[in-house]
């Protein structure tokens, strides 16, 4: 479920990235004027709950030997309401990076958005829409199987569509997409039965828990709801540039190159040699030329090339690992 | 109760673990930027990005064998992706190593370039953390300009995660203490959710019990760290060396 550095181009990850900030930084200025310092220990708490929410498990239906766990991101956003539980959500997911070092670091921010934010107001939202302020047993059940199942393939398919986007795919783009719906699916009904049946302990625990939010009165404001909405659509018909063609775009299509047309002569050309230069030298140097990794095919001299990198990688982390051992022995001498 | 703290490492001492929070993770996020950029087929390359995160281990006196099992720990799902690319992927392409020319698919050039870009950053990641105790981390991200929110929230987190992961073990015996065999899936449902039930009711008691004993201390939202973070002449000679080194390979893989 959670991204590795090496399913995104760097490009996508900044991307992605940036987005994760700016909607966290928002998310805590709006819910910092709402949520008071008392708060915070129960948010905090409801964090580590989660955690530990996680090493409880049950057996799954008809899978002899296989047992399922609660992921929680839907119960949060219900019971603490979508900021705060947002913000719990993505504090969750960025210890697991860096603690337990689930998920890359460069991907954080796709983890982020795909596990805590678009789940967590995803969620809520149809929750809140089903529900309808009407509380009776039965609707809000089907409303909490529903946020979870709808919420878990959402995640999946932003996976899907950041991995496309960063060009990393060999499958086909089809076939990866229904094989994460799949899976989410699945992991959304056994998600959707465990919210269930704990909101179901908690009402007899509890009860009037269930139908309001604990910290604080945050009411999502349709706006915002638009908003989000907005951009998961952008993010969705991003993932339709898959399907753009390889031929040049319009700009270039007017002047420089026509693959309709053989004979067609272009109507721009420039001696100049510090542009030629320039360019020249941006072709050598750009990490990302043409939006796409470069490869280049090896001969026999870059074999030889090969071999001395790694023979001298090899030699400088034995240089290390032997300095590290005498300092060490140097230290435990003068100690 | 003892626990295998995954940053156990952090409380030793040693050159890496005196740097500045900031610095390391910043340095971690951009060495992960430039490897990951690297071309598919550029594993000489590759190994000399490595010698960066093994020497943070080595001198950071991180064993090198807790690094690993870490990496393996996380890498299922990575191992899958990499391992699907032969399948998809069978253009032939050449590939020289030394004085040996051998023919190979262009799927397995890209399924080792995963799996070597995957270690070398996971082994940066694994240095940062376990050279770095979580509150500094936070405090050089608090620096950072991460919201204050976000800081405190992920500062009580790490605290509390420990004890209700005890708490989460004590339920988890008793269960097991308690049944005897499989009992279907409504039945291990129905006790599995009472068990989350009574570890979250517990939780909330906790968490106001928390939240009494602080306010009765005087916490008024604020989160004051211990160590005081310092840019010293050793973040310095770490950041020039760091800089030159990448900058270094950069410029000598595209030289070749």
């Amino acid at each position: 479920m959670h991204m590795a550095n090496e399913l995104l181009s760097v490009g996508v990850a900044c991307g992605t990235v940036a987005i994760a900030a700016g909607g966290l930084a928002l998310i805590c200025r709006r819910a910092s004027r709402v949520i008071s310092s008392e708060k915070m220990a129960l948010m905090g708490v409801m964090g580590a709950f989660v955690f530990a929410a996680q090493m409880i498990n049950f057996q799954l239906p008809g899978m002899p030997g296989t047992s399922g766990h609660m992921v929680g991101a839907v119960l949060l956003a219900i019971i603490l309401g979508p900021h705060a539980g947002a913000i719990v959500i993505s504090s969750v997911v960025i210890v697991q990076c860096l603690i337990f070092q689930d998920g890359g670091l460069l991907a954080l921010g796709c983890n982020i958005i795909n596990i805590g934010l678009v789940p967590g107001y995803l969620g809520y939202f149809v929750y809140k829409s089903v529900t309808i302020g009407r509380f009776s047993n039965f609707r809000t059940y089907v409303a909490m199987m529903l946020a979870s199942v709808i919420a878990l393939e959402v995640g999946a398919v932003l996976v899907v569509i950041q991995a496309a986007l960063s060009g990393v795919l060999l499958v086909p783009f089809s076939t990866f997409l229904v094989t994460m719906l799949g899976v989410s699916f699945m992991i959304g009904i056994v998600e959707g039965f465990a919210t269930v049946a704990v909101l179901g302990y908690i009402q007899q625990v509890r009860p009037g828990m269930v139908g309001e939010s604990l910290v604080g009165r945050v009411r999502l404001s349709r706006k915002a709801v638009l908003v989000t909405l907005g951009v998961f659509t952008i993010i969705t018909a991003g993932g339709f540039s898959l399907l753009a063609s390889n031929s040049p775009d319009a700009l270039e299509w007017s002047y420089l190159e026509r693959p309709d047309q053989p004979d067609f002569v272009p109507m721009v050309s420039n001696d100049n040699s510090t542009i030629a230069k320039a360019d020249a030298l941006q072709a050598k140097y750009s990490p990302l030329p043409d939006y796409s990794i470069r490869d280049a095919q090896p001969t026999k001299a870059t074999g030889w090339t090969s071999f001395a990198g790694v023979i001298g990688a090899g030699l400088t982390m034995a240089l290390v690992w032997l300095a590290g051992r005498i300092v060490r022995r140097r230290e435990f001498a003068k100690a | 109760m003892h626990h295998a703290h995954i940053d156990r490492f952090a409380y030793q001492d040693s050159p890496v673990h005196r740097l500045d929070s900031r610095v390391k993770f910043l340095s971690v996020v951009i060495f992960s930027a430039v490897v990951l950029s690297l071309p598919v087929s550029s594993f000489s390359i590759l190994a000399c990005y490595a010698v960066g995160p093994f020497s943070i281990l080595v001198l950071g006196r991180i064993p090198l064998r807790f690094a690993f099992k870490q990496v393996l720990l996380v890498s299922p799902f990575i191992l899958v992706l990499a391992l699907s690319c032969p399948f998809y992927d069978r253009n032939p392409v050449d590939t020289a190593f030394g004085p040996f020319v051998w023919e190979i698919s262009a799927g397995w050039l890209r399924c080792f370039s995963i799996l070597g870009k995957f270690i070398v950053t996971m082994l940066a990641l694994i240095g940062l953390v376990s050279t770095t105790r979580f509150a500094d981390l936070l405090g050089g991200l608090d620096k950072l300009a991460v919201p204050r929110l976000l800081i405190i929230q992920l500062g009580f987190l790490y605290r509390y995660i420990f004890v209700l992961i005890d708490r989460a073990h004590h339920i988890l015996r008793a269960r097991a203490g308690r049944k005897l065999r499989n009992l279907g899936f409504a039945t291990e449902l129905k006790t599995a959710s009472s068990m989350l039930g009574s570890l979250f009711v517990r939780s909330l008691d906790t968490a106001e019990n928390i939240n009494i004993a602080m306010q009765a201390r005087g916490f008024d939202g604020e989160w004051h760290g211990v160590r005081k973070l310092q840019f010293r002449w050793g973040d310095g000679v770490f950041v020039i060396v760091s800089i030159v080194y990448m900058l270094g390979l950069y410029f000598y893989s595209k030289g070749v």
